[in-house]
């Protein structure tokens, strides 16, 4: 059995690099992984098909609620079974956009100890989150903001149609950290964006060592560079990248730091400071108001 | 128990499946197989959906159902004729396909994808354009002994979510919720067909992205024939019940008499005519012209 690890961030942390990165590593090729090709990472938790399939129910006859108390049963199959694709990779990583919550039945929805050994809780500056968010969702900045300070906001929750994947509650940006960070149940290993972007070699080292896994420095180095901003802008330029939301034109917009000093107005600074002061004080982000 | 979309049987022919309620038990003894709402012990199956219902499917031939807490016999129906015809038409041994079809130029032509792939949308656009519904959401294939594949028509009713309903234009022949809690209606076909019909194409559905056009590809014998495994209603059962060789010999059978493509095509409700005219284009390519009769 290859033991399971949640990749957890609020969108736009850093989740899918990491994705890419830890491909390239194990591709171990001569040239970049194909954005569109990556199968070294099992699909997202919230994906209805890989529920279907292993529950033989179909979920589109199921409301949310019926849904997330089966969800934690098949999250635990999943982890004891092999895993679809034969990743050749010793971890089974799944990316989840969902916060760490509890059923209307009282059980954790991920499941526990039984869905996953341990998570990777990815976190990035909410201040550029919230300009990294807005141009995902093709909405302003002000209403990213708006999503980040709203603990009801999920994703995929309409109920006149269906959706590829289930309903995420991701209880705002704060609100997520939280739950992954104060729950008892999985170990934690936090990355921050910032971080991994300032030194990438160590910090992928590190929660690789969390996973269990010794990372070869001369492939982790050339991982890296097949993961450079600049090589998978120029994948999703020449061929889109799938999991893009439709008519996003670019996924890998800047990826950098410290963005929101140049594209966030003083205000919308101000009134993320003021949203989530406590969680960036927990995670090391300094605020530039008081 | 209402079955609501089932054609309804002749009486003078044998009985081949029934249909029970009874008590059904929470485990299987002697379990070689056990999933996360499942147990497979020999030719017995059991399907357990918390809240709902238990069902104990036995050699294909028998269904034994024990309602759940506070389930209306609907919440039961719907499973039963969805989730639970699909795992005894595997025990069967039918080539199970996850597809909704109509009929086009007198065959049946298939379109198949994982839920939410629109292969129902899809079909009901069709169907207002004047092709029969043939199935939705399951088709049984059997080669039969003439080695030509034949899918069964699965009943007489499409089902369809709230939106698409609206954006089709269908309200008028909005049925039923499927279930009460739901915004997911049965809904009447203009028209049907209930025999069983030759197969003259499947569509494995795909999408393209922008403002890139509809356009169908034919995939290599081998490559079709693994897209028919890979489409199969439950393909963990096919697996397990070491079904595989019998979808690869089938896939290559209906890639050479029917034809294995994909469809790759824009989503949204504006772009649907758009694909029915590149279908249309290519039915009349490889011989299924004029379908609507």
């Amino acid at each position: 059995m290859i033991p399971t690890l949640w990749l957890a961030s609020y969108p736009k942390s850093g989740n899918t690099w990491f994705r890419i990165l830890v491909a390239n590593l194990w591709s171990n090729g001569d040239k970049p992984v194909d954005i569109n090709q990556i199968d070294s990472t099992d699909t997202i938790a919230s994906g209805r098909n890989p529920f279907d399939q292993s529950l033989l129910i179909d979920s589109t006859l199921l409301t949310m609620d019926e849904i997330d108390r089966l969800r934690p049963a098949a999250y635990a199959f999943a982890a004891g079974e092999r895993p679809l694709a034969d990743t050749g990779l010793p971890i089974r990583f799944v990316k989840t956009h969902d916060a760490y919550t509890l059923t209307d039945w009282g059980e954790p929805l991920m499941a526990g100890a039984r869905g996953a050994a341990g998570a990777l809780l990815f976190v990035r500056d909410p201040r550029d989150v919230a300009a990294s968010f807005a141009h995902h969702m093709r909405c302003s900045i002000d209403a990213a903001i708006d999503f980040m300070a709203r603990e009801d906001f999920c994703f995929d929750s309409a109920t006149d149609r269906i959706d590829r994947q289930f309903r995420q509650r991701l209880l705002g940006w704060s609100g997520f950290a939280e739950s992954w960070l104060d729950q008892q149940d999985v170990p934690v290993h936090l990355v921050r964006y910032e971080d991994m972007l300032a030194d990438t070699f160590a910090i992928m080292r590190a929660a690789l060592a969390f996973a269990g896994v010794e990372a070869d420095p001369t492939r982790l180095d050339r991982a890296i560079a097949f993961a450079s901003i600049d090589e998978l802008q120029r994948q999703e330029a020449a061929s889109g990248f799938r999991e893009a939301p439709r008519q996003v034109r670019s996924f890998f917009r800047r990826g950098a730091a410290g963005g929101w000093r140049d594209e966030l107005t003083s205000k919308q600074i101000a009134r993320v400071e003021r949203d989530h002061g406590a969680m960036m004080g927990r995670l090391g982000y300094n605020r530039s108001t008081r | 128990m209402d079955l609501p979309g089932l054609i309804p049987g002749n009486s003078e022919q044998p009985i081949d499946v029934t249909i029970r309620r009874q008590l059904v038990p929470m485990t299987l003894d002697a379990a070689e197989a056990v999933g996360p709402t499942w147990q497979r012990a020999g030719n017995r199956f059991l399907l357990r959906i918390p809240n709902i219902a238990r069902f104990l499917l036995e050699e294909g031939r028998s269904i034994a159902f024990e309602a759940e807490d506070a389930a209306t016999p609907q919440d039961i129906s719907v499973f039963l004729s969805g989730s639970v015809f699909g795992i005894l038409l595997h025990q069967r041994n039918h080539l199970v396909l996850h597809a909704s079809a109509v009929l086009a130029g007198g065959k049946a032509v298939l379109f198949c994808g994982v839920s939410g792939a629109g292969k129902s949308t899809l079909a009901a656009a069709l169907v207002e354009r004047g092709y029969p519904l043939v199935a939705d959401d399951q088709c049984a294939i059997e080669l039969g002994e003439d080695g030509i594949p034949h899918t069964h028509a699965d009943g007489r009713l499409l089902r369809l979510w709230e939106r698409s309903i609206a954006e089709l234009g269908l309200d008028s022949r909005r049925g039923d919720p499927m279930r009460n809690r739901l915004r997911k209606f049965y809904v009447h076909p203009a028209t049907a067909s209930d025999v069983p019909v030759a197969v003259g194409a499947i569509y494995v559905l795909g999408e393209v992205r922008d403002s890139q056009q509809p356009r169908v590809e034919r995939p290599n014998v081998v490559d079709a024939t693994k897209l028919i495994a890979a489409n199969a209603y439950r393909p963990l059962l096919v697996r397990r019940l070491g079904q595989r060789e019998a979808y690869f010999q089938g896939g290559a059978k209906i890639a050479t008499t029917a034809g294995i493509f994909r469809l790759r095509r824009p989503l949204g409700f504006d772009r649907v005519a758009a694909t029915i005219a590149a279908l249309e284009e290519h039915w009349a390519s490889i011989g299924l012209r004029n379908g609507a009769s």
